[in-house]
């Protein structure tokens, strides 16, 4: 069995080297060029001191921008350590046996999973968004309470630590066991990442003896703290320092949105702690709140869904929120049905609490408390539903911009679609006793908080760039990592929702072998999921210092469609009082595009396609040398690592006449390779599909590659096949590649001489 | 002639994500094969001892009568050193590295007698070797920098449109 703490440990300091090299690199790179000489001492003590004031700084800042931007690095933080979690319990969930860790260190990684996502990743974010930007956009100077939004956020690092610190404590036990005997690190030894499941259920985290638990405690009731500083701060500001102007009428959404989860969690967080703290006297001093004799077990389920179900809607409002605010913006048209709106999420805020007895179905609940609570499940999908047809019908007949908060937008309303309606069924008494163990509910819920969750944050993150940095992001990039993310998401929770439907239990590290082609693709999804993450934060990173400048006060074109809100009006104010820009005006014509030029004769001149293979004969022989020789890279490993056969080389000189030798046959390969067929590209590439000579070299390669890999194939089974399918392709795509980038660069060279 | 693709822009680099991620999925475990000998002691089964008290409360009155005993005194080596890590394991688990000759009794739970008291002990997980494939290292590693060039398939097009744009220019 690997270690955990260390392969986890490792791989968190990689990353985060990676993301320092990065930052740093950008930052570098943006700066004016030298000219000339080396560092001197004044420089780098000028450095040093510039990063003490900034550190000073952020420290101790009380602007709610800066806070803002604290909370979502910190969450961002948050989610890469979870999500690591996450990364190494789908590796295990590969094979059926619990082969790669431990079945208890499975039972680690799901539970601090959960923990960091839930508590430290999603609500720190949107409370990072909601100080950036809820004071912009009701007008106000800042939070109601600036200092004690500044205290709210720095009781969460710690909070973090102590949830976390079974894991920072297994790497110093690990680091110190090379250096000191057992019996002295004794406590170092004894600590460990909590493994009773997030939900800490009694009696099993009341009775084990794993200390990290009163430290995990400790740590959950820290956080619900700062949640409650945090939530009252909302309150306060969106109730008393609205601008003149700005009234409940006309209060943006997101504003609502977040006005309403921090009163959910005002009335959620205290719960929690109490719970919290009942669980630390049962554990430490000998009281017996959920002690399966003198209290109970189930009192601890109630206390913890009591506050567990309206979490929920905390976490995920604020994405409703962003949602309502964005998605106008993509379609040229306002948000339908504003008010409706606003009362259905009036409605989620009441309703949440009275649905927590649906994650006890399974317990000894009376039956008929039971059916009250599945017909309040059942009627929460209501409101729910009245925000999928508002948006849907805000997106209808509207001008779409096909951009990156638009898609995920369009994503996260598709996965959370589905994510609702199997909570539907889940809410129903028989479904859920037959499906509450499987993976359909982590299917059902994931499709949420990996759906229009993270969708949401990260479609804010683009759409408020600009005036977080006064530049763009890699817009490209940014489209294709939000594709990512959805298909990503779709993939992995689509197929735990299969699998739970066929009945294989949840949180278990050993599965039957029948699931487990099921659990390789969700876990392939999963992998897909954590690069389309990388990717964001290496566009963030990278085009802070590198992306290209907003050149306008409306970069989005809002003021066209009448859309131009209050954060944006601010950002306008700021440009013109910065940088004398002259605000925007919007553009009345729509864009016209260039027609299509015609495609071009590809060898770029006129003639028969024989005079063409005449004048540039010669550099086809070194092209094809070129290609012959990258192809012969990868030819070579296939025959290294045993799935290429070097003997069917020798059927090549077999048929020209020369003997059954391999080195003949090899000999003829590479003359053939060099000689023949790049002699016959330029003959037929014309004829090819492809716009461009090395799409045609591809197009050309993966016709030869078929040939090649039928008369070099010798009996290869199972994942020796599809190793010399591959190398064989990749190999000749090499070769296309080689063949046409080297004709054209000779080309290129030619033409530069000639001019 | 529009210098953006489709194909090369967000087909290619899709695709690599999906090589890169099926080539994490393979290469990952595949290496770790190959090394789980000399970093980790695999095979070697996870075994739980509960103190006195609790096997007492466990079976109260109603202890099977198929539950066999066994003595501190005869277990192997290793199996009494794994006896006493997990007495003094703060969740009471402990892994038996070595001969495991009663390994058969313990695996559906019995009780160990050790200096006159009863102790309930029973295998947890049998922690087995994780088994894969020679080439799925090889081929994972291979995957991983194929996508690679996938995703970033959009640059070099960008620079191989370059070069074609000045062959082209006569």
């Amino acid at each position: 069995m690997m270690n955990r703490a260390v392969i986890e440990g490792s791989a968190l300091a990689v990353l985060a080297l990676s993301i320092l090299t990065i930052w740093f690199r950008a930052r570098y790179k943006a700066r004016p060029a030298s000219d000339g000489g080396y560092l001197t001492r004044e420089e780098l003590q000028f450095e040093l001191g510039r990063l003490q004031d900034e550190a000073l700084r952020w420290l101790t800042t009380t602007n709610h921008r800066e806070i803002g931007i604290l909370y979502i690095a910190f969450g961002t933080i948050a989610a890469l350590w979870g999500g690591m979690d996450a990364m190494m319990l789908r590796t295990e969930l590969l094979t059926p046996p619990a082969d790669i860790w431990t079945p208890e260190t499975y039972n680690a990684l799901f539970t601090t999973h959960g923990l960091t996502m839930l508590i430290f990743f999603v609500l720190p974010v949107f409370f990072g968004i909601g100080n950036y930007f809820l004071p912009l956009l009701i007008g106000a100077d800042d939070m109601a309470f600036p200092r004690v939004n500044a205290i709210g956020f720095w009781l969460l690092p710690p909070a973090l630590l102590m949830a976390r610190f079974g894991l920072i404590v297994q790497i110093g036990g690990q680091v110190l066991s090379i250096f000191l005997p057992d019996d002295q690190i004794m406590f170092f030894l004894s600590l460990r990442e909590v493994s009773v499941g997030w939900t800490l259920y009694a009696p099993l985290s009341v009775v084990q003896p794993n200390p990290q638990i009163d430290l995990l405690l400790l740590g959950l009731h820290l956080s619900g703290i700062a949640t409650t500083v945090g939530a009252i701060n909302f309150i306060a500001t969106v109730i008393y320092e609205r601008a003149d102007g700005v009234t409940w009428g006309n209060l943006d959404i997101f504003s609502w949105n977040m006005l309403v989860t921090s009163s959910i969690a005002l009335f959620a967080f205290p719960l929690l702690g109490s719970a919290l703290v009942m669980l630390l006297l049962d554990r430490n001093l000998g009281t017996t709140f959920f002690a399966t004799e003198g209290g109970g077990p189930v009192l601890w389920q109630h206390l913890f869904w009591f506050w567990g179900h309206p979490e929920v809607y905390i976490l995920f409002l604020p994405a409703t929120g962003l949602m309502s605010l964005i998605l106008p913006k993509f379609v040229g048209r306002k948000l339908f049905g504003y008010q409706f709106i606003v009362y259905s999420t009036l409605g989620l805020a009441v309703m949440s609490f009275g649905v927590w007895a649906h994650h006890m179905f399974t317990s000894g609940v009376d039956p008929r408390l039971k059916a009250s609570f599945m017909a309040i499940s059942i009627a929460i999908a209501v409101p729910s539903a009245i925000k999928v047809f508002n948006w849907l019908t805000t997106m209808w007949d509207g001008d779409i911009k096909l951009s990156a908060p638009f898609i995920l937008c369009a994503g996260g309303i598709g996965t959370f679609i589905i994510g609702g309606v199997t909570g539907v069924f889940l809410a129903v008494i028989p479904i859920d006793i037959l499906y509450h163990g499987t993976y359909y509910v982590v299917g059902h819920f994931h499709l949420i908080v990996v759906g229009i969750i993270p969708m949401l944050m990260i479609a804010s993150s683009y759409y408020w760039y600009p005036i977080l940095t006064g530049r763009w992001y890699d817009r490209r990039l940014a489209k294709f990592q939000s594709g990512l993310l959805i298909v990503g998401a779709f993939v992995t929770f689509m197929i735990l929702l299969v699998i739970g439907g066929m009945g294989l239990p949840r949180r278990q590290a050993i599965y039957p072998p029948e699931y487990q082609l099921a659990q390789q693709m969700a876990t392939v999804g999963s992998y897909v999921i954590g690069l389309s993450a990388v990717m964001w934060l290496y566009n963030m990173l990278v085009s802070y210092w590198r992306g290209d400048v907003v050149q306008s006060t409306d970069p989005w074109n809002l003021k066209a469609t009448n859309q131009f809100t209050r954060e944006w009006q601010w950002f306008e104010e700021r440009m013109v009082e910065k940088y004398d820009m002259e605000p925007a005006q919007p553009e009345t014509t729509r864009r016209s595009y260039a027609p299509e030029l015609e495609p071009m004769g590809l060898l770029g001149g006129v003639g028969s396609v024989a005079q063409n293979v005449y004048r540039n004969a010669s550099m086809a022989a070194v092209a094809g040398f070129i290609g012959t020789f990258l192809m012969t890279g990868g030819i070579g490993t296939a025959i290294v690592i045993g799935v290429l056969d070097p003997a069917s080389f020798a059927e090549i000189s077999e048929l020209v006449g020369l003997g059954t030798s391999a080195i003949i046959g090899a000999a003829l390969f590479l003359a053939g390779g060099t000689i023949i067929w790049p002699l016959l590209f330029l003959s037929f590439q014309e004829f090819l599909p492809g716009r461009r000579m090395f799409e045609t070299g591809l197009v050309f390669a993966t016709l030869v590659a078929t040939g090649f890999s039928v008369a070099f194939y010798t009996d290869q089974q199972g994942l020796a096949f599809v190793g010399y399918l591959t190398f064989v392709f990749v190999a000749h795509w090499a070769y296309g590649l080689g063949l046409a980038v080297t004709f054209q660069f000779l080309r290129s060279r030619r033409t530069d001489m000639g001019a | 002639m529009s210098d953006e693709s489709i194909l090369f822009t967000y087909i290619a680099p899709f695709v690599g994500v999906l090589v890169v991620a099926v080539g994490i999925g393979a290469a990952v475990p595949g290496g770790y094969a190959i090394i789980q000998e000399d970093i980790t002691t695999c095979d070697s089964p996870t075994v739980a001892v509960e103190g006195p008290e609790e096997t007492t409360e466990r079976f109260n009155e109603s202890r099977p009568r198929t539950l066999p005993t066994l003595y501190y005194e005869n277990l192997s080596e290793a199996e009494q050193t794994a006896f006493d890590e997990a007495l003094a394991d703060p969740i009471g688990e402990a892994r038996v590295t070595g001969d495991f000759p009663n390994g058969d009794t313990i695996r559906n739970g019995s009780i160990i007698v050790y200096e006159g008291e009863e102790h309930y002990a029973t295998v947890v997980a049998e922690n087995p070797c994780f088994v894969a494939p020679e080439l799925q290292f090889p081929l994972g590693v291979f995957a991983i920098i194929f996508g690679v060039i996938g995703i970033l398939s959009p640059p070099i097009y960008r620079k191989l449109v370059e070069l074609e744009e000045r062959a082209n220019v006569e």
